[in-house]
């Protein structure tokens, strides 16, 4: 049950070059969403869009495929993109709303619908909902500190990065790759991301991350009903290239293992913290 | 040999009242005091110290059915005191979110409404719950009207129960084209329900009118009289859609001829009750032998306008912008569903002129120096007048002067003359919203005033 339910599992990727050409993986969000957002099947999608400072993302409501295009490619940083999901069906007038957003914000969604505190009309204008792998996340100024100190890297100069095998990558537009073990980074963790228990956004409608697949190929987890229609037509419309998971390494295997691991040590933290204080502990949103 | 006989709480309007009625043999109403009972909440002593952008949005909590009214009432009176000019798009969605709270305000009163009313040519009540035709489809309708109103709210105020976009210099967000493309759609497909809905209304209403006798909802039938719900005050009134302030180059509404009185200089005092009807509609009245004191009870101060009550709402705009003047109960119900076309006809002209890239914040937002300011928003219900003075950007004085508040003590002079078995029929009229006329003095458990506002 780590990876989540889900109907069908595959290693993806976009068959839109242009959109390849800048995504971090197989290019699925954005495909998904492009294709969407031409048969109608949602009027806009908040997406992580370019901010003020470099790497910093924006949540924004994309409504054109150009707007989609530019929030390409992983932002190794908090983008409250949850912030819009109300605004996106007032002042923008959408009444069909793509999201795309890390397993916490995916559990925000699902939440709002059927508990919509303060959500008024926001539960029925969810169109699609894609989530995105998640082991943890960095506050600005710890990125800022892993790419500029630890990577020796100016944030303005790079154009990927990457976290895989054990290491964080920055990748320079000059050609550079700059690499440091991820055990130097856990320090800048945001410390919430600790006690998260989901890794392949569960509650999403398609998933999708690198982890399983080869690079330039993401795994895609088709997960709900409304997720399953609109990714078959996709599909059968030919905006994905598509492999059966079990015939690509290290697949499903790997994806596992990681989720397995992520969970079991985020629930001891949890544990810890029923005990933290002398007969007392720290809350515990679960329960 | 006059009785007094009490209708405590009423029904089918916002908020809590009571009719206490002095009446003769017949059962007409010699003198008549409506009198709110809702629990007084205080905004305008609260308020004071708080900043000019959070007044507006607590007092918008007076009411949910007219929070807009109280909105851009409180914030255009900051605006007032501070001198701020809006942008001119900020101001045309103002009045598209005015427009669809009247709307939804109108609608939703024909349903409190209709069940005093007639399928025209029978003696049935109609019951707007029932799912039997023709009634079905005219609660539908109401029902469609109301999304309409409340899905413009909602797009053009960011919220249609408080809405969250107005802010003081303007509105925090325009609307997307595509979302001035979707209010277009509704109000579109709106207007037609509109007319219909409102030819249906008044069609109801002048039937009720004509008829020799006539029922509180499913109760017992009792002649009515000539004249029902006539009274001789005043109208007073701003605009016919929108709105007057100080800011204006000609301001409507002069704060100088306002003046407030307490409930004892004008209620009744202590009663004994003496008439009790144990059949009446819905519950009974009060049992016979308890006492009431209008003047201590009411929760309301009396404001006058020129020395005098005066009547606010949709009769009191039409009587001073279109020369219209059927009076009576009847003559205020039909006036409001003649308001229904302005709505639609005014929020499609100005989305018509809503550039949506324009900008909706002034480009500067004075502080404030303590001048008085003020803002009289025609809400649904009639002129919401508020006054308020800012200093550094903080609220040193505010004062709501509510559509219902005006309308209290003019009501219960239109009461005079009518069997009181009606009184209710007469009060619905004026489309009641107590909590937001209530909202004056400080009152303990005991009900005894322990302190009162007074004009500054």
């Amino acid at each position: 049950m780590v990876l989540g339910n889900y109907k069908t599992a595959v290693s993806a990727r976009a068959a839109d070059a242009d959109i390849l050409k800048c995504s971090q993986d197989g290019g699925i969000v954005t495909q998904l969403f492009t294709y969407a957002l031409e048969e109608g099947i949602i009027d806009g999608a908040i997406v992580a869009a370019p901010g003020d400072e470099p790497w910093k993302p924006e949540p924004v409501v994309a409504t054109t495929k150009a707007e989609l295009l530019a929030a390409r490619g992983t932002k190794y940083t908090i983008s409250p993109n949850m912030m819009l999901i109300k605004e996106a069906t007032r002042s923008y007038g959408l009444d069909k709303v793509g999201i795309v957003g890390t397993p916490c914000q995916m559990q925000a969604l699902r939440k709002a619908q059927l508990y919509p505190m303060a959500m008024r009309k926001v539960p029925d204008k969810i169109a699609l909902a894609i989530g995105i792998f998640c082991m943890e996340n960095f506050p600005y100024m710890g990125l800022e500190t892993i790419v500029e100190d630890h990577c020796q890297t100016k944030m303005e100069s790079a154009v990927k990065m990457d976290i895989g095998k054990g290491k964080f990558s920055v990748y320079t537009e000059r050609g550079a790759l700059s690499q440091i073990p991820l055990a130097a980074t856990h320090k800048y963790e945001q410390p919430g991301c600790h006690v998260c228990l989901d890794y392949v956004a569960n509650l999403a409608d398609v998933s999708t991350g690198s982890v399983g697949s080869p690079d330039g190929w993401s795994t895609v987890f088709v997960r709900t009903k409304k997720g399953e229609d609109v990714w078959s037509k996709a599909v059968n419309a030919g905006y994905f290239e598509t492999k059966d998971i079990a015939s690509v390494k290290p697949g499903l295997d790997l994806v596992t293992k990681l989720a397995t691991g992520k969970i079991d040590k985020n629930k001891k933290t949890l544990e810890a913290r029923a005990t933290l204080g002398v007969n007392k502990g720290l809350r515990n949103p679960y329960i | 040999m006059s009785k007094v006989v009490e209708v405590s709480p009423t029904t089918r309007h916002e908020g809590h009242t009571k009719l206490v009625l002095k009446v003769n043999d017949d059962g007409i109403i010699e003198r008549g005091d409506w009198l709110s009972i809702t629990p007084v909440r205080g905004i305008e002593k609260l308020a004071i110290g708080k900043t000019m952008h959070q007044a507006p949005k607590i007092s918008s909590r007076v009411c949910g059915i007219c929070p807009i009214a109280h909105t851009l009432a409180g914030i255009e009176a900051m605006e007032g005191s501070i001198g701020c000019e809006i942008p001119d798009d900020a101001y045309l969605l103002r009045v598209i979110l005015q427009c669809a709270n009247r709307l939804h305000s109108h609608a939703l009163h024909n349903i409190l409404t209709l069940p005093d009313m007639y399928l025209p040519g029978t003696d049935v009540h109609i019951n707007p719950f029932t799912a039997e035709e023709p009634v079905r489809s005219v609660a539908l309708r109401i029902q469609k009207l109301r999304e309409i109103g409340q899905t413009i709210g909602e797009i053009v105020g960011g919220e249609p129960i408080h809405p969250s976009n107005p802010r003081i210099g303007g509105m925090y967000k325009n609307i997307s084209p595509r979302a001035k493309a979707k209010c277009y759609d509704l109000l579109k497909e709106g207007k037609d329900l509109a007319r219909e809905h409102m030819e249906f209304m008044i069609t109801v209403l002048k039937d009720w009118d004509a008829r020799p006798t006539a029922s509180v909802a499913a109760g017992y039938e009792v002649e009515k009289t000539e004249k029902f719900g006539f009274h001789d005050q005043g109208y007073m009134a701003v605009d016919p859609l929108y709105a007057s302030t100080n800011l204006d180059a000609e301001p409507k509404w002069y704060p100088e001829r306002w003046t407030e009185v307490r409930p004892w200089d004008w209620y009744m005092g202590e009663q004994e009750i003496t008439l009790d009807d144990p059949n009446y509609p819905n519950h009974a009245t009060t049992p016979a032998g308890g006492k009431a004191w209008p003047q201590m009870e009411a929760c309301t101060a009396v404001p006058m306008y020129d020395g005098a009550p005066v009547e606010v709402g949709p009769r009191a705009r039409l009587a001073i912008f279109r020369n219209y003047d059927r009076k009576g109960a009847m003559g205020l119900q039909i006036a409001r569903q003649m308001e229904y076309m302005d709505c639609f006809y005014s929020a499609i002209e100005a989305l018509d002129a809503l550039d949506t890239s324009g900008s909706v914040i002034a480009d500067e937002i004075p502080q404030g120096d303590g001048s008085l300011g003020w803002a009289a928003n025609e809400a649904p219900r009639g002129a919401d007048v508020h006054l308020a003075k800012v200093k550094d950007g903080r609220v040193q004085w505010y004062s709501l002067l509510v559509p219902t508040t005006w309308n209290f003590p003019v009501c219960s002079r239109a009461l005079e003359g009518a069997p009181w078995q009606l009184a209710e029929v007469i009060v619905r009229a004026y489309d009641p919203c107590v909590s937001c006329a209530t909202h004056m003095m400080v009152v303990d458990e005991e009900k005894k005033v322990v302190a009162q506002k007074l004009v500054q």
